[in-house]
Formats: structure tokens, sequence, C-alpha cells
């Protein structure tokens, strides 16, 4: 075999695999699309915000292109943790005057079971940068320079739904 | 007689080799916020392991070394399985394309090669988020993206690994290495 056909050969492999990833991730999709379409009026693959136990808003991915990127540089490892901050997304669908200093803002992963709480006077202090970073994978990952959310051990990776809650 | 089996210079080299990847994965920052950009130099050092120790499996074992290492020293955002399982395919992409390939000293050969191990990198981290459930709206967000990222991040690291070896060649590095067998 020559040279050129194996790297043809090649080159079709990583063709092949790429369309087989993208085609899988389509049917994910279609599928997300038809379970929520019976079952919630959220848009398929949403981050559903929660307020109050009343699902008030769908979280999407082009949302964020209306949010201004922020960063900081994280103690642990010195990497560059940049994103949105969780204040913008939650005042895209809340008004102002319906949290306070202490309403409680809970994100969660259901894919790895945990969570982190925050009461608004933290998340809403831009100094905290308590944020949304866009992991490698693509899923959201809450960082902050807050002590119980400063570390790899405690950021909520996979983020998947926000719940506020007036005390 | 062709040799089948790793030296103990080369274990060495190999060992040396994956140390150089956490290292390099701690270490070099690029100011770049793409994902797989680290590619660049992970790529580059799995051609070179690869031809400094040209048997069969040597990428492999470049990926498994630094993947146990990495997992040990809790690199990864997504946990020691994600992380071992991700550098360790790397290694494999890469050895399984040389086989195909043949020498990475070819430019075009060690892009190709580096392309497949980041592929291969790239796979593990999509499939675990499938098998993890990760919420599926937000790993499609640029997911096409994603995938062309890693593609050419490791295109260039391949690249910069070929561009290595000829320099390697030219400084009389291969023949040093002869003559320590």
């Amino acid at each position: 075999m020559t040279r050129t056909i194996r790297i043809i050969i090649a080159l079709v492999v990583i063709l092949v695999i790429a369309g087989l990833v993208l085609g899988v991730d389509w049917m994910q999709r279609r599928q997300a699309a038809q379970v929520v379409g019976t079952s919630t009026p959220l848009p398929p693959g949403s981050v559903p915000i929660v307020f109050n136990g009343q699902i008030v808003a769908g979280f999407l991915p082009a949302d964020l292109e209306k949010l201004k990127l922020v960063s900081f540089v994280d103690a642990e490892e010195g990497k560059t943790q940049d994103g949105w901050l969780l204040r913008d997304i939650l005042l895209l669908y809340l008004k102002p005057e319906q949290l306070e200093d202490e309403t409680q803002i809970t994100v969660s992963s259901s894919s790895r079971d945990k969570s982190a709480t925050l009461n608004w006077a933290e998340v809403k202090e831009a100094s905290n940068m308590v944020m949304f970073d866009l992991s490698n994978r693509g899923t959201l990952k809450l960082v902050s320079l807050l002590p119980q959310l400063g570390t790899r051990n405690y950021w909520i990776q996979d983020a998947d739904r926000i719940e506020v809650n007036n005390p | 007689m062709k040799q089948h089996y790793f030296s103990t210079f080369q274990l060495i080299l190999l060992g040396l080799f994956a140390a150089l990847i956490v290292i390099a994965k701690i270490a070099l920052k690029l100011p770049l916020q793409l994902p797989g950009h680290s590619g660049i130099f992970w790529m580059a050092i799995l051609i070179v392991a690869a031809r400094v120790v040209p048997l069969k499996g040597a990428a492999s074992l470049v990926g498994l070394s630094s993947g146990l290492l990495a997992a040990f020293l809790g690199l990864g955002d997504f946990g020691p399985l994600d992380t071992m399982l991700s550098y360790t395919m790397a290694g494999v992409g890469v050895d399984l394309a040389l086989l195909l390939l043949g020498n990475p000293e070819n430019l075009l050969t060690a892009s190709i090669a580096g392309m497949i191990g980041h592929l291969a990198k790239f796979l593990v981290k999509w499939g675990i988020g499938i098998i993890s459930g990760a919420p599926i709206g937000f790993v499609a967000l640029g997911l096409a993206r994603t995938l062309v990222s890693y593609i050419i991040f490791g295109a260039l690291g391949g690249l910069l690994g070929g561009l290595t070896l000829i320099a390697l060649r030219k400084a009389g590095f291969f023949a040093y290495l002869a003559e320590k067998r």
C-alpha cells in the first residue's frame, strides 16, 4: 500500500469519526426535543431556572452571547477561568426587585450529584466572580473566587439546574 | 535482530516523556480560550516519543503513564477516570495512526497522527459526557467547533512533533541513541 493510500485511509477515518460524533449528537438532540416537547415547555438543552418552585425560564446557549465575558485566574492552578457571571444570567430572566440579599441560589448538576448554594448578596457582587466557565466539552462549570467554590473539588461541573428561592 | 521489548533505557525515556506531558499541561498556559489547545504540545511530545522509541505501543505507554500521573495529581475537570482514559487514548490513537502511516518524520504523517491522537482524546471526553448524562444542550454548544478545534490543534501538535524530530535528526540525536542501544 502506498503512502498516499494510507494517508487517504487515515483522513477518511477522521471524517467518519467526526461524522459519527455529529450524527449521534444530532440524534440525541432530536430525542431530547421530543421528550421536552411532551413534558415541559422548555426548549431542548436549556438549563431550567426555577424561581420559588416554578420554572420561569430555560437558559439557552444562545443567551450567553448577550452577556459580557469575564475572567479570573484561579488560585489553585493559576488557570484562567472565563465565562459569564451567574448574576447576569439570572437578571436576564428575573427582575432585580425579585431578588433580596438573602435569596438562596442553588446551582446543581444531576449527572455529578453536586450542588452549591449561595445567597444573592454573594452572587451579585461582581468581585466574587460567581460565574459559569465553559468546559472543554461544552458544559457549564460554576466557579468563583469565593472560598466555597474556590477549588476544583467544589466547582459544579456539568451544571444543569438553577434554583432561586426567596426566604 | 529486531527488538520486540522495551529496554530499560527506552522505558526511562518514555517515563520522562510522560512526565514532560504532565509538566507541560501544568506549566505551559497558552492564552488561547479554545478547546483542545493543549494538543499543540501534547501531540508534539507523543509524536517525538513514538519516534525516539520506535517500538509498537511506545506512545500508548507514554499516554498511560502520563494519565496515571495526571490522575494522581488531580488534573482534569472531570475526575481521574476521564483524565486517565483521555491521556491513554491519545497515546493509543497516535500509535494506531503511526502503525498505518509509518515514520512520523514526514510532516504530513506527523500531522495526521497528531489529529488522530487528539481526536481519540476528544472521543473519550465526549463518550464519558454521554455516559454520565451531561446536559445535552450545552454539550451541543459548539460541538462541531470543539471537534474542529481538537483536530486542528492535534494537527499543529503533530506538525511541531515532526519538526522537532527533523531537528533532532539534524543534531545527531538518533545517531547518539543508536550508540546507546
